[in-house]
């Protein structure tokens, strides 16, 4: 094997086991209680997956792609991707981010200003093939040899050859998946080329030419959601079970009788939350309802498939399923003659069902949407709830979801909620639009299978775990219990692995949590603590 | 598809051990799939906690959020960690014959 530093796009092509061994020796050092953390060894797959699955990048299997075959099988698919490559690049075939893709791909100069702004290749101790630069890099070389005329004679010439065989795209479409399209690297360039987004076009090209991709993103995703109305599975009947329960503990927990109204045609808003809270945290949707009743906002949820399930994991990788899903969407809400559509605390929903739905919308749908931070700084700081802040006494501080954050604009609502109910706010550095990925972005998070997990909670999660050890220094130990502000479901689904891994809650007290959580744990009009002390 | 051998006859899981066709189900099944996860006997406390997982499934083709399962079983989480180690989804669920999660849970 190689030096791991010595690796170049050109060496993508050359048949090999496997490019790279991760060397958890190299990794992001942590700050105490965590300076002497072993990792361990990086899980790898067993001899028969091995002999199974494609793992030719660096050992690790997001997709899980089955080897092909017969050498035919193998040809059919490069010739596939080459056709599906064609696609991406033009107009017709690519309407939705085709401006953006050339601008990227034709501007990058390789200066390489963005690399260390990656948390992923800067938590890997700088592993070559994880640098932000170097997916578009392959891919560039890849267009100039087999696409543009007198490619392949230029190719050696120029300098920057690459072989295109099954195991080159074998490893790009994994490393399409080391990256969790925080965009970091997007912000700091100096010309703003996007390799967040190359990465995700990289993506679409494998799903929809070649159907490769995530089976938690698309067959147990998107796929799960359009048929049953959840990727959880959460059907009709399953929601209408769970709200049930929800509104009766309510009423145990705070002693307030409320009703969770559903499908209320001429609502103000209907809210649209991710199954995540209805599943796994219930206190978020419960949260919300009892905001929402105290303060007299005039909401509803849908019962309608789809419609209570704001996740559009298209938004990951796939523009068919994106579109199909936020079509649906749109269409409830039209249904059901609601003034707006509210985002709950998802980063990916609000980002999927407002800027990005906006390039597929007909007018007729284009239904007014809006994120919920601006609404809960208005009930809060203009006192349409009362608060008291002293319930609040502890260490919080506040996670960026990237979606809502960098890529949305969305900054100070949240902090401002937070600065008026929690005298013990502080940030971590950097925060805001600067902020570091919970390292469960694109569909990270819920991505479950095989050996991911392990280079997800030692990886792309690292760099967010050492800020909050970071900001936590003054008072890390146990016996003083902390709460990471996470508004997103994705990055809680990501903090409950990491913390996990870690056993931060044993060594360190820190628990997640969302926004709104905090925000009911402060209302005079709740008796008992709205928050309990225990990971979950 | 893996297969692997549970309760006496060959039953394919998916890379993660969770079984594929929910009818495959047996209690023979169940005793193997909780020693793949770290349970090397099924008590009373792990059947009433597999049982009411199963129960709700076939009614709500659906695992039960986290937090009815503890009320309606009057077990703690940290309990059900104690059972199950890998937890109520990982574990509780995969030897109540579920398939795998999926989705932001």
């Amino acid at each position: 094997m190689k030096p791991r530093q010595e690796w170049k796009a050109s060496d993508f092509g050359m048949p090999s086991e496997q490019m790279t061994e991760l060397d958890p020796s190299r990794f992001l050092k942590l700050p105490p209680p965590y300076e002497d953390w072993d990792d361990g060894e990086m899980q790898s797959l067993s001899e028969d997956q091995k002999g199974r699955i494609e793992h030719s990048l660096d050992g690790v299997t997001a997709i899980g792609i089955p080897k092909p075959a017969s050498p035919e099988e193998a040809e059919k698919r490069v010739a596939d991707f080459l056709e599906g490559l064609r696609k991406l690049l033009t107009k017709e075939d690519n309407w939705t981010f085709l401006q953006p893709l050339l601008l990227s791909m034709e501007n990058c100069v390789k200066c390489q200003t963005c690399n260390d702004a990656c948390p992923v290749y800067t938590s890997s101790g700088n592993e070559e093939i994880y640098r932000p630069t170097f997916r578009g890099e392959v891919l560039r070389r890849i267009i100039n040899k087999y696409l543009k005329p007198g490619g392949k004679v230029m190719a050696a010439f120029r300098g920057n050859d690459i072989e295109l065989n099954w195991g080159t795209l074998a490893r790009l479409a994994e490393l399409s998946y080391r990256c969790t399209l925080c965009r970091r690297c997007a912000q700091v360039c100096p010309i703003g080329v996007d390799n967040g987004l190359i990465t995700r076009e990289i993506r679409k090209l494998f799903s929809q030419q070649l159907g490769i991709n995530v089976d938690e993103l698309h067959g147990s995703g998107t796929v799960k959601q359009l048929q049953v109305g959840s990727s959880t599975g959460m059907n009709p009947t399953a929601l209408m079970d769970i709200i049930e329960f929800a509104e009766e503990d309510i009423l145990e927990r705070t002693g307030l009788n409320i009703k969770i109204p559903i499908d209320k045609e001429g609502a103000d808003y209907l809210v649209m939350h991710n199954a995540g809270e209805f599943l796994s945290w219930p206190e978020n949707l419960q949260a919300f309802a009892i905001i929402f009743e105290i303060a007299g906002v005039s909401w509803t949820l849908s019962s309608e498939q789809v419609g209570y399930d704001s996740v559009n994991y298209g938004l990951f990788y796939d523009d068919f399923m994106l579109a199909r899903i936020a079509l649906r969407q749109a269409r409830i809400a039209k249904g059901l003659k609601v003034k707006s559509v509210l985002q709950g605390e998802c980063g990916h929903a609000h980002k999927a069902f407002m800027p990005i739905a906006d390039r597929v919308f007909p007018a007729e749908l284009n239904v007014p949407r809006e994120s919920c931070f601006p609404l809960l700084e208005d009930l809060v700081c203009n006192e349409k709830i009362m608060v008291d802040p002293s319930r609040n006494d502890f260490p919080v501080t506040l996670h960026d979801p990237c979606n809502i954050t960098r890529s949305m604009g969305i900054v100070e609502p949240q902090r401002r909620i937070l600065r008026k109910i929690c005298p013990q706010f502080r940030e971590m550095t950097p925060h805001g639009v600067n902020n570091y990925c919970c390292g469960g972005g694109s569909g990270f998070a819920i991505m479950q299978g095989s050996n991911f997990p392990d280079w997800r909670n030692k990886i792309s999660g690292r760099r967010k775990f050492k800020q909050i050890l970071d900001v936590f220094q003054d008072s890390i130990g146990p016996e003083t219990r902390k709460y990471v502000c996470a508004p997103c479901s994705n990055c809680k689904g990501q903090f409950r692995d990491l913390l996990g891994h870690f056993d931060a809650w044993e060594r360190c007290r820190i628990l997640y949590g969302g926004l709104v959580e905090l925000i009911v744990n402060a209302m005079v009009d709740v008796k008992e603590p709205f928050i309990e002390w225990d990971f979950h | 598809m893996p297969t692997q051998e549970l309760g006496g006859k060959q039953v394919e899981v998916d890379e993660d051990g969770f079984i594929q066709t929910p009818e495959e189900w047996t209690e023979a099944v169940a005793a193997d799939l909780a020693k793949t996860e770290g349970v090397a006997e099924m008590g009373e406390d792990h059947w009433k906690l597999v049982n009411y997982i199963r129960d709700y499934y076939q009614k709500f083709g659906i695992a039960p959020m986290v937090r009815k399962l503890c009320k309606e079983t009057g077990f703690k989480l940290k309990y059900i960690y104690e059972l199950f180690p890998s937890g109520p989804a990982k574990g509780a669920c995969k030897v109540a014959g579920l398939p795998k999660p999926t989705g932001c849970v």
